[in-house]
């Protein structure tokens, strides 16, 4: 943190354009474990860069990373989302639909018909720290950071996250 | 519970990658460039600015304290303050007041008290400091000496010794001999204070003395009707009657002149012997001790104002913060509810 006075950064601040290449897949990962539905998450990614480049002259380098303020507006974006499809819930059930919308819980390529069935099992809190801890490899405070719980909690999530993820594997398994 | 590599290997090998229509996308939107050059975007360090705001406050609060406090120190103001004060401090110790017809003043040398053709009480009070508590007690006994050389007596005496001695005596003399007396008393140390008072009582004597030449009168009037006239029995009684409550109150007013004379014939002098330590000498005030003061007075005005400035904000502040708990702890958990399924 400084209290100088705001300067021009082109020579040390990346363009938008480098930021969003680079992240890109990050984010759309990030947002596919918390969706898990490859349609929303790609709805939401868009969504997400186009609030970035809003936002991207607010930026400052020296207060974190590109990638923790991407993410932080892609969890953002995510959490209207899941406000959003709460309403939607509500209104179903206070209009006593028969059927629900059919939601389309599919990962996409990429993951085994196990991993993808195991991570369904997991709350949407639960894939998230997946994500940001193992997918994307963030540490423990930057995760604790974006989330905005301590460390221990990220930690404790994550303990929890992966022991479900590993005993639904096992099942799966043995029914296979 | 160690999660197993196998488990953290195929998450990290399971990484998606964003389709090529959603890259498009992206790169559609990231290729519209700002007009304007991209700003750094600052923002106010909170903190930091606490960590100075809070110490330059106080040392500005200081500063114009002592700048207001060395302005005022030489205003008319502080000085009348600073002599008033002075005078109250020494009124702690009696002055010179009078209440009769001649009051006297503080001074080394005693003031006209009585006037010779006319009855008065005299009573006077003195203060003097000797050097130590060893001259208490040398005084003390001279006061004595004296006032028995004028023809005086003692009424009461108290002496104390120790670190502070002090004596305390009570003496009566004859009014004629109260100057001398005065005078010498005074001479034992430095006169710290002097109260003289004179009531005139030759009014009284007056009124008295009248009253008794017409109750002799009418005494002498009566025996002489009793004596030379032939009385019946009832008028005799009525007289001798009248002639007994007169002789009742010609002895009251005999009492009352005597004593009267007798108390303007002797005045009475309260003698107080101290030494410094016990009057405790008062120093004036310099302009450093004054400035302080004015200093102390602004900076307790300001603790004043910032209290009561704290005391009205305190309870928006608390409301403040209590909406602001209130939000976060609402939107944490409704967090938590929304990725709990």
């Amino acid at each position: 943190m400084t209290i100088d006075a705001p300067r021009p950064l082109e020579t040390t601040r990346p363009t938008f354009a480098t930021v969003a290449e680079e992240l890109l897949d990050d984010v759309y990962g990030y947002l596919l474990y918390l969706t898990k539905n490859w349609a929303v998450a790609e709805d939401l990614t868009g969504e997400t860069f186009e609030a970035a480049f809003k936002k991207w002259r607010r930026f400052d380098p020296g207060r974190g990373t590109p990638r923790a303020w991407l993410l932080a507006i892609a969890r953002s974006t995510a959490l209207d989302w899941f406000r959003a499809d709460a309403r939607r819930r509500k209104r179903e059930e206070r209009a006593g639909a028969a059927e629900r919308s059919a939601e389309l819980a599919t990962f996409g390529e990429g993951f085994s018909a196990e991993l993808a069935e195991s991570l369904q099992s997991l709350s949407a809190g639960e894939r998230e720290v997946v994500a940001l801890r193992i997918v994307l490899d963030l540490d423990g405070e930057e995760t604790a950071r974006l989330l905005g719980i301590s460390v221990t909690a990220v930690s404790t999530r994550l303990s929890r996250a992966l022991s479900k993820l590993e005993e639904r594997m096992r099942d799966h398994d043995a029914v296979a | 519970m160690t999660p197993s590599p196998e488990l953290i290997h195929e998450l990290r090998a399971s990484r998606p990658s964003a389709p090529a229509d959603l890259r498009a996308r992206v790169r559609e939107i990231a290729s519209e460039q700002p007009t304007r050059a991209p700003r750094a975007s600052w923002r106010f360090p909170v903190r930091r600015g606490m960590l100075v705001a809070v110490p330059a406050a106080a040392a500005l609060a200081f500063a114009s304290a002592g700048v207001l406090g060395l302005a005022r120190s030489d205003s008319p103001e502080a000085l009348r303050q600073d002599a008033l004060e002075k005078s109250t401090l020494q009124a702690a110790v009696p002055e010179t007041t009078g209440s009769g017809a001649d009051a006297g003043r503080a001074q080394t040398q005693p003031a006209p008290l009585t006037t010779d053709d006319r009855a008065q009480r005299v009573s006077a009070t003195l203060t003097v400091e000797v050097k130590d508590a060893n001259a208490v007690s040398h005084a003390a006994q001279s006061a004595l000496d004296l006032t028995r050389s004028l023809g005086g007596y003692v009424v009461a005496s108290s002496v104390a010794t120790g670190e502070e001695g002090s004596a305390s005596i009570t003496v009566r003399v004859p009014v004629a001999k109260v100057q001398d007396a005065i005078a010498g008393l005074s001479d034992l140390g430095r006169l710290v204070s002097q109260q003289v008072t004179t009531d005139d009582l030759q009014q009284n004597l007056d009124e008295l003395a009248r009253r008794e030449s017409v109750v002799r009168t009418q005494i002498a009037r009566i025996r002489a009707r009793i004596e030379s006239e032939t009385l019946d029995a009832q008028t005799e009684a009525v007289l001798r009657a009248r002639l007994q409550t007169l002789r009742t109150e010609l002895t009251s007013i005999r009492q009352g002149l005597a004593a009267t004379n007798a108390e303007a014939r002797m005045s009475t002098i309260q003698l107080a012997v101290v030494t410094p330590g016990a009057l405790g000498a008062i120093a004036p005030p310099s302009r450093i001790d004054r400035t302080i003061d004015e200093a102390l007075n602004v900076l307790a005005w300001e603790g004043v104002v910032a209290l009561g400035l704290l005391i009205v904000l305190a309870p928006f502040a608390l409301v403040g913060f209590a909406a602001w708990l209130g939000r976060r702890f609402y939107r944490r958990n409704e967090e938590e509810r929304l990725l709990a399924t």
